[in-house]
């Protein structure tokens, strides 16, 4: 079948996360996707845990194979005045150009987007950095959970009267990522239409602002913040304001049951799986109000049934009753016991040289006439610097051994 | 100047799953139809509310995932005649995007296999919770309950010493919701390149449950590669095993975010200077300070534990915003941890023009809301209106459509 973005060369000079996330999604649907490396200055995510064997050799990492399935590497030295030119020549070659340096580091290469318009002048231009490529502050740097912090997630993530849990991963890696290729994507409708590249300008920091704008108007128009007595909520509902809901413990260790009723029908509902326990019938309980003028009493009654029960069947006990709950899914939970990602296909399996067979998560969102697909592994380092310097940009055998001799392909 | 998308026209019939899939379209200069039942999105009845009043125009949750669209009313779900033209306008749509449980819009003659003959070219994104088929497709899900089965969730939480058998912990913000929408979107503009060449459109099965377990980073690679679970720990990433705190707090009761004091020499230089510009860190000079292996908090020196000691000093001695913007402009990608509305404060975001006004019911003036999440050079972001009232544009929806 086709892929929906064949025939889109990305020169993909990111590293790290958000822009290889990025660049992930445009390989999913079928972008040619070409990592420009640097022995130099390589990927730390190469060398990142997990990886298989007892030292990193740049090619055993899971994390680096997490995020770069389907993707090219070719080895250039920018720092080389003929491993610019290649870099030049390939940009010529290339739709889209992207990367997440901090702001001014590619300028400072002479790889402006002025510069880059005179290589390529439909070329789309994607940078990624903390603050954007403008303002007073954009020089500043971020990692995923500086934006996180800076943008009101961290703090929107908690327990009450307890320090942020904040999220326990760079949600804003991911988010800036899709951020990008829902830019590029839209770029190149734009360039279809007329023939115009651009310049698009990702700020990671902005990109997790805008994911709480409920938050900032409250602020803005009611004068409200979060920061205040019994916020963050934990997992209580903060707007619409409804209860029970909650996460509640199960039987085992760690486990747990998320609940969420959204109405007085839900709730009836919830009382009906639970076998109408006394207190439930408890006309405090009866309306939303009530039962949230006394969560505290609500959830330790919930509790003590859940308690008892195991996690999953309490899940299917619940929604056979029509009752929104699921368990708090552990990585191995994912990947061993879910049947319903089991049941879609969604883990696929790949042969690589040096981590052997992978499982890999599949591609979604799921088109019916041009899905994404897995197609290769993570490259090795360097893999595609002979195929894509011969067949992208036309060198010679002779040509590519002379460039490999004078210190442009490292 | 006008969006990347403005030849694009869009029916959206989403409520608070998909709605952002609509705005993230609809910013970018789509014309987006939002089709209402008449009773409105139950989106409207989502708070907070403009002075804490309730009312279908003045939910300040629907006012922000709802610029730049268009309501029009249509009894599609009673009314054979409000569900023909409902089938006509989508017909004559490029994208049609909906977030009702599977197979609930196909038995009202509204599902993609039905319109598709009649009009091939239809793009069509179904975005539910757990994608159209499986045994949990039918499934009661919220916003939460797909963080939690998708995996996120575990990933946030506490170490025992902060919330002894603390749960997993859910960010707010309808993060779930927001995850599956990005993903919808770029399911869309794939399809939508695709059918620039082709002219042909299909459809886009969107699973929020998907769109989170690909969103978790470390959480699946220590999985697949050590069969290991990684660890909720307080403010910073789940890990295999415990890793250093990052959060310090500032001598005014807030925190800030603080990746390793002077790791390298050159940073290890200018955050000394800056101490003992201000009085602190005098010992410094001393040569054992040096070497940057004795400043490593994991290795136990004596050193480490000196300038731990010494930073809790002068962060006690300093506001969080004043340890932010002095680390930064020493290099530092140290962050201070700030609720969404002290980001209206910080004057870069003025700079790039992100805070955009807008101007509604029961409100003096304007206020102020997160606009662009990035800036296109030749195409860019703009709030064109603001969130419509309930069935504002059904007159001018259905006379543009020629629709009776």
């Amino acid at each position: 079948m086709a892929l929906p973005l064949e025939g889109i060369r990305v020169c993909d000079l990111t590293w790290v996360i958000a822009g290889p996330t990025a660049t992930r999604v445009l390989a999913d649907f079928g972008a040619e996707v070409i990592r420009v490396e640097h022995e130099q200055a390589v990927d730390p995510i190469r060398l990142g845990r997990p990886i298989v064997g007892d030292h990193p050799t740049l090619n055993n990492s899971g994390f680096f194979n997490y995020f770069n399935r389907n993707k090219k590497s070719v080895l250039l030295n920018a720092r080389h005045p003929d491993g610019m030119d290649l870099l030049k020549r390939l940009i010529a070659k290339s739709d889209v150009l992207i990367e997440n340096f901090s702001a001014g580091v590619l300028e400072s290469w002479g790889l402006g987007y002025d510069e880059l318009r005179a290589i390529r002048p439909d070329i789309i231009y994607c940078s990624i950095s903390g603050f954007g490529h403008s303002g007073r502050d954009r020089e500043f740097t971020t990692w995923g959970p500086t934006a996180q912090a800076l943008s009101g997630l961290t703090l929107t993530s908690g327990l009450p009267g307890k320090p942020p849990a904040g999220w326990g991963y760079s949600y804003m890696d991911h988010t800036a990522g899709y951020n990008g290729a829902i830019a590029i994507m839209m770029a190149l409708h734009h360039r279809n239409l007329t023939g115009e590249g651009q310049h698009v300008d990702i700020s990671q920091v902005e990109a997790g602002i805008v994911l709480n704008g409920p938050a900032v108007l409250d602020g803005a128009v009611n004068g409200r913040t979060w920061r205040r007595e019994g916020m963050p909520p934990g997992n209580r509902a903060w707007e619409p304001a409804v209860a029970p809901h909650n996460t509640y413990a199960c039987a085992g260790e760690d486990r747990w049951l998320a609940i969420a009723v959204m109405n007085d029908a839900e709730w009836q509902a919830l009382v009906r799986a639970m076998e109408e326990p006394d207190w439930a019938l408890d006309p405090r309980f009866a309306t939303n109000a009530g039962r949230l003028a006394n969560q505290d009493e609500l959830d330790a009654r919930i509790e003590e049934w859940t308690s008892e029960l195991d996690d999953y069947e309490a899940m299917e006990l619940l929604q056979a009753a029509g009752v929104r709950a699921g368990v708090c899914q552990k990585p191995g939970d994912r990947f061993e016991r879910d049947p319903q990602s089991r049941a879609r296909g969604w883990w696929r399996m790949l042969m690589h040289p040096e981590l052997g067979e992978c499982e890999y998560d599949g591609v979604t969102p799921r088109l019916s006439k041009t899905p994404g697909e897995l197609r290769s592994t993570s490259p090795l380092i360097g893999e595609h610097t002979r195929e894509v310097l011969g067949e992208v940009l036309g060198l010679g055998e002779d040509e590519i051994d002379a460039a490999q001799a004078s210190g442009a392909l490292m | 100047m006008t969006g990347p998308l403005r030849d694009l026209r869009v029916v959206e019939l989403c409520d608070e799953l998909g709605q952002y899939a609509g705005k993230l379209l609809a910013d970018m200069g789509a014309d987006v139809v939002k089709a209402e039942p008449p009773a409105g999105s139950s989106a409207r009845t989502v708070g907070p509310f403009v002075r804490d009043i309730p009312g279908p125009n003045r939910s300040l949750d629907f006012w922000y995932h709802n610029t730049n669209k268009r309501s029009a009313v249509f009894d599609f779900e009673n009314d054979d005649a409000g569900r023909e033209r409902l089938r006509k306008l989508i017909l004559a749509a490029d994208v049609a995007i909906e977030d009702r449980s599977p197979g609930t819009l196909a038995a009202l003659g509204l599902g993609y296999g039905a319109l598709s003959s009649e009009r091939p070219g239809l793009i069509y994104c179904s975005i539910t919770p757990f994608g159209q088929d499986g045994p949990w497709a039918r499934f009661r899900s919220s916003d939460m309950v797909g963080l939690a089965l998708g995996g996120p969730m575990n990933m946030n939480g506490y170490d025992a010493e902060d919330a002894p058998g603390a749960p997993p912990i859910r960010g707010h913000g309808d993060q779930g919701y927001k995850t599956a929408c990005h993903f919808a979107v770029m399911g869309i503009l794939a399809a939508l390149l695709h059918r620039d060449h082709t002219g042909e459109g299909q459809h886009i099965d969107c699973s929020m449950h998907e769109a989170l377990n690909s969103t978790t980073e470390v959480g699946l690679p220590y999985w697949l590669y050590k069969r290991e679970n990684v660890i909720r720990q307080t403010t910073r990433h789940a890990a295999a095993h415990r890793t250093e705190p990052w959060r310090y707090p500032a001598g005014d009761g807030r925190d800030v975010l603080v990746f390793g004091v002077g790791r390298d020499n050159a940073s290890w230089k200018s955050i000394k200077a800056w101490f003992q510009a201000e009085g602190f860190g005098k010992q410094f000079d001393e040569p054992r300070f040096d070497d940057p292996r004795n400043r490593q908090p994991a290795r136990g020196s004596p050193e480490a534990g000196e300038i731990l000691a010494e930073v809790g000093r002068f962060f006690a001695a300093h506001t969080a915003e004043e340890i932010y913007r002095g680390g930064q402009e020493r290099g530092q990608a140290w962050g201070v941890i700030r609720s969404p509305d002290e980001t209206l404060s910080d004057q870069h975001w003025h700079d790039r023009g992100f805070f955009v006004p807008v101007k509604r019911e029961g409100l003096e003036g304007a206020a102020l809301m997160p606009g662009a999440p990035y800036v296109l050079s030749a195409t860019p972001w703009e709030l064109r209106r603001p969130a419509p009232k309930l069935g504002e544009h059904t007159a001018e929806v259905l006379s543009e459509a020629g629709i009776e």
